[in-house]
């Protein structure tokens, strides 16, 4: 069972008013029926995918992949290089895709340096996908399971497939319903209608009566507040104070109920080591001196901060945020409506590649894009000089740094969430589960 | 592969270009150096050494003093990491005479013209340490150094009397079931098997690291769809050269040239043993055994559905020790089944037994599932119930997708699907006497 009610079996095209349960849903049911072309483990360590093996030359504007020889698309069609390329030169118009002179591999080329593409490739909005143009645009891919049915925001139907180049998933069949709540997935579960199911973080932390296993990921998820274009907190004294009078700690111990890790950078520490440098200790003597040097008359000046209703938390978050400032002296208002000065954020890291999650999460906070480093520098110091650029100006405050959860039935085995969220790192999907036979016990 | 190379378009293969090189050069087999590297890299614990700590800390002490000048400093040294104390110890003691190098000293606050609050952490890929810098109300300054992490955590481990011994046979991109290594005229054969095929391959030369060619392949014909997590067992035969088991398949070959094979569907049980003394049911539409033994052990007839087994001789009895699929191992003499948890905490599926000269005679290996990259085996003994290691493990760079006991069973065939190519590779284990 799912949040989301997607309308189309596709990822949103824009992230501005895309939630991080749209995201991930259409991950976890996506990867279910395609492939990219590479994976990325939660150590950064490349996985062959649909690619067995891949190399570019040494400006990294040219690459080639040999693709994985006899793969085919549900529809019987051959994964062959022209039918990727094709598929590829869609999503990427910028990229010249074409098959290759040999019968296995495409090339790909781009007047500017890729040095992230297969950091790119891997992320789940590169699934390798066929659309059906009679049916519906229901996706077609060469992953373990294929659509047999789609009624849009309520079910998704999947069968297996059996010509996997996988190998046949264990269970015939996999069926996703959309649209639930946490509280009626949780239900669901409890009563045996469901067998996995989405739950918050803090939920995944407690022990459960009956039986169900839960785990929750790295920290794959930042909420933060973003500045808009237009606030009326430009001044950037004004923007330190306010992020020093913010009391994280309390917040992520009773709000997010102990879930959550409090950050100060945009990427979590799991992926860079360096946190540590970005104190997320609340300062209200030094907001005080800062706002006293600030040019903004803050005291006669009321910002609002939005949030999304759709996050459960944010709004109780936002409160505890202005409740904060407030004490050093900058008035907030929360609101839906009304001017927008501050917005509270959740978004998506969606790669264990710390350049590309920065770049991402650059993207969907609406930040300027600028320097960012590239994976295949690899260089911590390029990397910390980037996300300093990004976090120096104010403009975006981090807040926390969040994982996913879900939530297993006892008859589930087999199968593991994995570390990044999606529910299909290598060799932990749904295609390697098998539920045990209610007759049979505890097999 | 090989014609890119030819046009010398593109040169800058990343590091699963390489690995893929190597297997390419050799055609399947790799080179004897390769074999030497990797039992070197097995064998030698891989910790963190004293001199890439020391060599990390005098990169961070350098970065320190460029941005600090010379002078005395106020030196903390937090520890967020899974680095020891001892560790620590000594990345400090390194630090310090590094920044004395530099012409930076350590003082108390009182004394020192800025501080320098270093942090060792870490991120999931490596050691990752911080120094932020303040000189007087100079504005703070930032240094990092990373070291990249082992790949297991591991620490030396204590001497133990024996030493597994692993041996690249061959590898190759498609799926390996399992393998046979078989000593025929003409020189030496590896019988591959995988979902379709048994693969023959002829060893060229005498040479142990020669390369192998492919001599015939015999395909498997099955009416069943086979299930996702596919297992299969070649067996040795007196009056034929092999068996084939696939899950409700049996193939067998003839017994004199030109080689063919006969496959029906069958549910027959497999042999656990190379005598064939004991045989187990497999589900054929699972990964596992159903637990019904014919003929049984003693008066067992019936275990938990398990992966694995292995036999135990003892003085009047057999133990069989089987990995049941609800996780603890069972211990079976004949007339009791007892239940061991803690053992299989860190234990993986797959069990083999091997005799050797070293210790009470017979071992078990076990695999270890340490993480989702890297699994390892180990040799236990069982001297009365409790299993005790009596080997270091030997890692492997991927998972291990089977692991079988040799028809002769002085050695076990482990197949490990790479995590970095994901190609898969037939290991022979064997046993040495330490020390």
């Amino acid at each position: 069972m799912l949040q989301s009610a997607p309308d189309a079996l596709e990822f949103p095209a824009s992230t501005a008013n895309a939630a991080p349960a749209d995201y991930w849903d259409m991950t976890r049911a996506l990867s279910l029926v395609g492939d990219t072309l590479v994976k990325l483990d939660a150590q950064g360590h490349l996985q062959p995918a649909l690619a067995v093996a891949w190399q570019s030359d040494a400006s990294a504007r040219h690459w080639q992949f040999t693709l994985r020889r006899g793969a085919k698309f549900h529809d019987g069609s051959a994964a062959s290089p022209a039918a990727i390329a094709q598929i590829l030169g869609a999503l990427h118009p910028g990229w010249n895709v074409r098959a290759s002179a040999d019968p296995v591999s495409i090339d790909i080329d781009s007047e500017t340096a890729m040095p992230s593409l297969l950091a790119e490739l891997a992320l789940p909005r590169n699934l390798l996908l066929k659309r059906s143009m009679k049916d519906n645009r229901i996706p077609i891919g060469t992953g373990p399971f294929l659509v047999a049915e789609w009624q849009p925001g309520k079910l998704l139907r999947l069968a297996a497939s059996e010509e996997s180049w996988a190998g046949r998933p264990f269970v015939d069949a996999v069926e996703i319903e959309f649209g639930k709540s946490l509280r009626d997935q949780a239900i669901a579960l409890e009563l045996n209608k469901a067998d996995i199911i989405e739950t918050a973080p803090e939920a995944a932390n407690g022990s459960h009566g009956h039986n169900a296993s839960s785990s929750s990921s790295l920290p794959v998820e930042l909420l933060a507040l973003v500045f808009s274009a237009n606030s009326k907190a430009q001044d950037p004294r004004l923007r330190e104070a306010l992020a020093l009078a913010i009391d994280r700690k309390p917040i992520q111990s009773v709000l997010l109920k102990g879930a959550g890790e409090p950050a100060a950078s945009i990427l979590p520490n799991w992926m860079t080591g360096y946190s540590a440098v970005f104190s997320s200790e609340a300062n209200p003597q030094r907001a005080r001196a800062v706002l006293a040097d600030s040019r903004q008359p803050a005291l006669k000046v009321s910002y609002g901060l939005s949030y999304d209703p759709r996050d459960p938390q944010a709004q109780l978050i936002a409160e505890r945020i202005a409740l904060n400032v407030r004490e050093v002296g900058i008035t907030v208002q929360v609101s839906l409506s009304g001017a927008e000065d501050i917005r509270l954020m959740r978004v998506v890291l969606p790669s264990p590649d710390p350049a590309t999650s920065l770049a991402e999460a650059a993207r969907q906070l609406g930040l300027p894009q600028t320097a960012l480093p590239t994976p295949r520098g690899n260089s911590l110091d390029d990397l910390y000089q980037a996300e300093r650029s990004l976090i120096d100006g104010y403009s975006v405050i981090p807040l926390f740094h969040l994982p996913v959860a879900s939530e297993a039935s006892a008859r589930v085995h087999g199968w593991t969430p994995d570390r990044l969220g999606a529910w299909s790192e290598g060799g932990f999907s749904l295609a390697d589960l098998w539920l045990a036979d209610p007759e049979a016990g505890s097999r | 592969m090989h014609k890119l190379r030819s046009t010398a378009r593109y040169n800058q293969p990343i590091p699963h270009m390489r690995a893929r090189e190597l297997t390419q050069k050799s055609s399947g087999l790799r080179l004897c150096w390769l074999t030497s590297f990797l039992l070197v890299t097995v064998f030698l614990p891989a910790p963190l050494c004293a001199s890439s700590l020391g060599d990390t800390a005098r990169q961070l002490a350098h970065k320190i003093a460029a941005a600090a000048g010379p002078g005395a400093v106020a030196l903390e040294v937090t520890n967020r990491s899974s680095l020891d104390e001892k560790s620590v110890r000594e990345v400090r003691s390194a630090l310090e005479a590094a920044l004395h190098v530099e012409g930076v000293y350590t003082a108390k606050s009182e004394q020192a013209m800025g501080t320098v609050e270093v942090v060792l952490s870490e991120s999931l890929r490596e050691y990752v340490w911080t120094a932020e810098i303040v000189i007087g109300s100079d504005e703070k300054k930032v240094a990092i150094v990373s070291l990249p992490r082992s790949p297991t955590g591991a620490s030396f481990s204590p001497a133990l009397p024996i030493v597994l011994k692993s041996t690249l046979l061959f590898d190759r991109e498609q799926p390996m079931l399992d393998i046979a290594l078989v000593e025929m005229p003409g020189g030496s054969r590896l019988l591959v098997l995988d979902d379709s095929t048994v693969a023959i391959y002829r060893r060229q030369g005498a040479n142990p690291s020669g390369r192998w060619d492919l001599e015939t392949s015999l395909p498997i014909a099955h009416a069943r769809t086979f299930p996702r997590d596919l297992r299969g067992r070649l067996l040795l035969r007196r009056d034929h050269l092999f068996d084939a088991y696939l899950p409700g398949t049996l193939c067998r070959s003839s017994a004199a040239a030109p080689l063919t094979l006969t496959c029906t569907d069958s549910d027959d049980p497999w042999p656990l043993a190379p005598d064939d003394s004991v045989r187990a049911f497999y589900a054929a539409s699972r990964n596992f055994f159903t637990g019904a033994l014919s003929p049984g052990i003693g008066k067992v007839s019936n275990v938990p559905s398990f992966y694995s087994a292995a036999a135990l001789p003892r003085t009047n009895y057999t133990l069989w020790t089987f990995a049941a699929v609800d996780g603890p191992l069972h211990l079976v003499d004949g007339i009791t089944d007892q239940t061991i948890r803690g053992a299989k905490s860190k234990w993986g599926s797959d069990l083999a037994v091997v005799h050797s000269n070293c210790g009470t005679g017979t071992q078990l290996l076990v695999s270890e599932s340490g993480d989702k990259e890297r699994d390892g085996l180990r040799a236990f003994e069982i001297p009365d119930r409790d299993p005790v290691a009596v080997s270091a493990a030997v890692e492997f760079n991927g998972r291990i997708v089977a692991l079988w006991p040799e028809s002769s069973g002085t050695g076990a065939a482990a197949i490990v699907k790479r995590k970095d190519t994901g190609w898969y590779e037939a290991y022979r284990v064997s046993i040495s006497c330490g020390n």
